[in-house]
């Protein structure tokens, strides 16, 4: 019974903090609209899973009426703990709020930044005493509720468990490893709202029409069907897959041959490691810069080949439609080859001698040993570069800016730099957006594939 | 000299400015089962890595079985390989890597087959073949690495540790085997330790070096009761040898030290002995404890500790400052504190000249 309760407690948690998230996400009015909802179907879930955490907390202190209750002395501690937490929940909540309502210049003017610091406190702290008494702030309310509950259920806990009695779910989850799921909780709050909580606005967003500010007003697939009807979007993908494809063949090739070069005990390794690994210390913005002279026909390359007496010589990438991204290209790997070589370098380092002299006691040529037990023994190395590499390529879009700002025409446009255009410079989010959205599911049905061979495979195998 | 199958001759070999081996002189017979012993950082490795032809020698010649190979390829040398941390191919089963290197030289592939069953069979490692070495035991790597010296078919193997990353137990389990392989084959065996345990076991002849050189090439026996320097005295032997500074007094024919007093009748000198400052080794298992005191025969000294060491007691005794222990059969029983008249069996004793640390 008391685990069935305490199961259904944290349930109701869960729940409630997810629906109260939801609904702060707007997805609550969307579905309001949509379903033909009354509001207080959607704006009572929440309360309706407090209420039942509620309502577990109860019959939890029923349940256990009967026993001692040795409470554990710890737990004073951790009932302060969240009681202030919550106070604190409802404090900042109401802060917040006010910071977003304050016009700090118009309210304040030009005064003292201690002076305007005491505004701010004064200011929070009548908006929060206001708050208290005319529960204006729902969702400050709400979390204030939750944790005030849980604080109750801590209560309840620590008063009613046996001496012999092992610990049940709600207290395993609250008092054991206390401080280091405290130090997790940033990091986790982080992760869930920056990359799962972005990645699922933009998603949704990617379905509206929204402009110039983000509005939902859901227009179904259109914004895709438009998409894929641009040609400046379809040239897009294929500079990206010819840059993509040649930039990790390449990147990979040139990286290792280097490394293995660097790891023949040469002397001056250290000056050859720094020369190579220079490049990626510019931005791809001063790296586009530099190779765009040294590709400019009137000055670069071509101007110097010619000085030399072959007048014919042409070599023009960054004018030419057809290879303008191979221009590009070049770029690209002069600037990030260097950090692959030295990933690979640190993977060859990272092998044990006496695998070498093994294979040479063998008689095994040396390129075979690379091939056939090396780069085999390096596939965690291969994999990180592989990685790397691939983000790069995806996110392409400063050294294009830099090179040739998508030119000639429309020739070496890439996708990151389309979503750009259309999310700041065309005012037109929801299209921005849905080719965001292509892009992620690109990578998606990359990695998952790979994650699932890497992850699940070997899980089978040990 | 047909019986020699390696020989090394005034070898030199320098990391940069770094002298490793200084004019080292080796000869090794057919079937012989030589251990290279030595502290950490003597150049036991360097030297087998120069047999083998995965170091580049800075002077010298290297013979093996009568070809001079100084400057041949590790493949052409006819010698295999086993290292400490065994160097397997990771990715490739036990069977391709004994393969592997066969495979590389284009042997046919029934010749492969027949080699490999045989090693496997030698080893006992025929249910092991399909295996990665990644679900094998760290004594069942070892004789996979020793398995890939064995299908090279060569006379010469080398070892480097090839028991150090095992526990105590699979080491002994192990070093019976690779004795038995030995008898078995009767290939030229060189062994680098630095367990004098294995040495002392193992070893046809045993090459005590000590930065660089060698100090003393010898079989077990006669580096154990004859050594034939200090350093060698006191690297050899576990509970390690007692060591005594004193002088040789009355025409050689005793030893004092601390005005105490010991006859050397009995002791077998390389030649003659002078009188001078010398050095007195006894092995704990050549000190006894007399009922009675024997002027020039034994000494007075006090109990400091009592070691168990299970069938024997390691007692550990203060004459005036000097400390010798001394090993007894464990079913005596001994008080600290108490004194006692140890007596010291000067047959088996070394003695060395202070200055020069050689054996008298
Ligand atoms: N590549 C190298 N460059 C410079 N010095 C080296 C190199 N390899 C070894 N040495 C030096 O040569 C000496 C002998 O090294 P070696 O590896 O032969 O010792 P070892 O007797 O095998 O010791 P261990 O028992 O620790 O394996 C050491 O002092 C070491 O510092
Ligand atoms: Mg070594």
């Amino acid at each position: 019974m008391k685990k069935e309760l305490e199961s259904l407690f944290i349930y109701s948690l869960v729940l409630a903090l997810v629906s109260k998230i939801a609904i702060g996400l707007g997805l609550g009015k969307w579905a309001i609209k949509k379903f033909d909802l009354t509001p207080w179907m959607i704006e009572g879930l929440p309360w309706l899973f407090i209420a039942l955490m509620a309502v577990c907390v109860y019959l939890l202190s029923r349940a256990g009426m009967n026993s001692k209750g040795t409470a554990q002395k710890g737990y004073s501690g951790y009932i302060i703990g969240w009681a202030i937490a919550a106070l604190l929940c409802f404090v900042l909540w109401d802060f917040s709020d006010a910071f977003a309502d304050l016009d700090i210049e118009f309210e304040f003017g030009e005064s003292s930044l201690l002076l305007r610091f005491a505004n701010y406190v004064g200011h929070g702290l009548l908006l929060l005493v206001t708050g208290l008494f005319a529960f204006g702030n729902i969702l400050g309310l709400q979390t204030a509720a939750i944790f005030a509950i849980f604080t109750a259920a801590v209560v309840v806990i620590a008063q009613t468990r046996e001496e012999d009695e092992p610990a049940g779910k709600i207290e395993k989850i609250i008092a054991q490893n206390i401080v280091a799921k405290i130090a997790a909780v940033p990091m986790i709050m982080t992760a869930l709202g920056v990359f799962v909580g972005c990645t699922i606005w933009t998603i949704f967003y990617s379905f509206t029409k929204s402009g110039l500010l983000p509005k939902a007003n859901f227009v179904g697939l259109d914004q895709y069907e438009r998409l894929w009807d641009t040609s400046r979007w379809i040239i897009s993908i294929k500079n990206l897959a010819i840059y993509g494809v040649c930039s990790m063949i390449l990147s990979l090739l040139i990286g290792f041959i280097l490394a293995a070069l660097l790891d023949q005990k040469i002397r001056f390794e250290n000056t050859f490691r720094t020369i190579l690994l220079y490049p990626f210390a510019l931005s791809f913005i001063v790296t586009g810069l530099v190779w765009q002279w040294i590709l400019n026909p009137e000055f670069g390359i071509q101007k110097i080949v010619r000085d030399l007496g072959f007048e014919s010589f042409t070599f023009d990438p960054l004018y030419n439609p057809d290879i303008v991204i191979f221009g590009i290209l070049i770029a690209g790997l002069w600037q990030g080859t260097g950090l692959i070589m030295c990933l690979m370098l640190a993977g060859l380092r990272g092998i044990d001698e006496d695998i070498w002299k093994a294979a040479r006691v063998d008689g095994i040529p040396m390129w075979k040993t690379y091939l056939k037990i090396v780069i085999p023994m390096m596939r965690p190395v291969f994999i990180t570069t592989l990685v790397l590499i691939a983000s790069g390529i995806v996110r392409v879009y400063d050294l294009v800016v830099a090179q040739t700002n998508g030119g000639p025409g429309i020739s070496s446009e890439v996708p990151a730099k389309y979503v750009y255009d259309y999310m700041f410079g065309a005012q037109n989010l929801g299209q921005g957006f849905a080719a965001s959205t292509v892009m992620l599911l690109a990578v998606l049905v990359i990695i998952i594939p790979w994650a699932y061979l890497e992850f699940g495979g070997r899980r089978q195998n040990d | 000299m047909s019986d020699v199958s390696v020989s090394v001759k005034n070898l030199d070999l320098n990391f940069g400015s770094v002298e490793v081996l200084k004019d080292l002189n080796l000869d090794i017979h057919h079937g012989e089962f030589l251990v290279l012993l030595g502290p950490s950082g003597c150049g036991k490795s360097t030297l087998l890595n120069c047999l083998a032809g995965l170091l580049d020698v800075s002077g010298g010649q290297i013979h093996i079985s009568g070809k001079n190979v100084t400057w041949s390829e590790p493949k052409d040398r006819g010698i295999g390989m086993v290292f400490q941390s065994y160097a397997l191919y990771p990715q490739m089963t036990v069977r391709g890597n004994l393969e592997f290197g066969l495979k590389n030289q284009k042997l046919p592939k029934d010749e492969i087959e027949k080699r490999v069953a045989r090693a496997a069979d030698i080893l006992q490692i025929q249910e092991l073949l399909n295996r990665k070495p990644a679900a094998l035991s760290g004594g069942q790597r070892q004789r996979v690495a020793i398995g890939r010296a064995l299908v090279r078919d060569v006379d010469v193997f080398l070892f480097d540790e090839p028991l150090s990353n095992l526990d105590a137990k699979l080491r002994s389990e192990l070093r019976v085997e690779l004795k038995r392989l030995h008898n078995q084959l009767a290939n030229t065996m060189i062994y680098v330790t630095h367990d004098q345990i294995e040495a002392l076991t193992l070893a046809d002849r045993i090459a005590i070096m000590r930065g660089g050189y060698i100090q003393q090439l010898a079989d077990p026996m006669t580096v154990y009761n004859k050594p034939s320097n200090l350093f060698v005295a006191g690297f050899i032997g576990s509970p390690a040898m007692s060591m005594i500074d004193g002088e040789i007094q009355n025409g050689g024919t005793s030893f004092s030290f601390k005005g105490h007093s010991v006859t050397l009748s009995g002791y077998e000198a390389n030649g003659e002995v002078h009188d001078g400052k010398a050095i007195l080794g006894v092995r704990p298992e050549h000190v006894s404890i007399e009922s009675t005191a024997q002027a020039g025969k034994t000494l007075e000294a006090t109990l400091d500790i009592i070691e168990p060491l299970g069938s024997n007691t390691l007692l550990w005794f203060n004459v005036d400052g000097v400390i010798i222990s001394a090993l007894v059969p464990s079913e005596l029983s001994y008080k600290s504190g108490q004194t006692y008249h140890l007596g010291l069996d000067i047959s088996k004793a070394s003695l060395f000249d202070a200055a020069s640390e050689q054996r008298l």
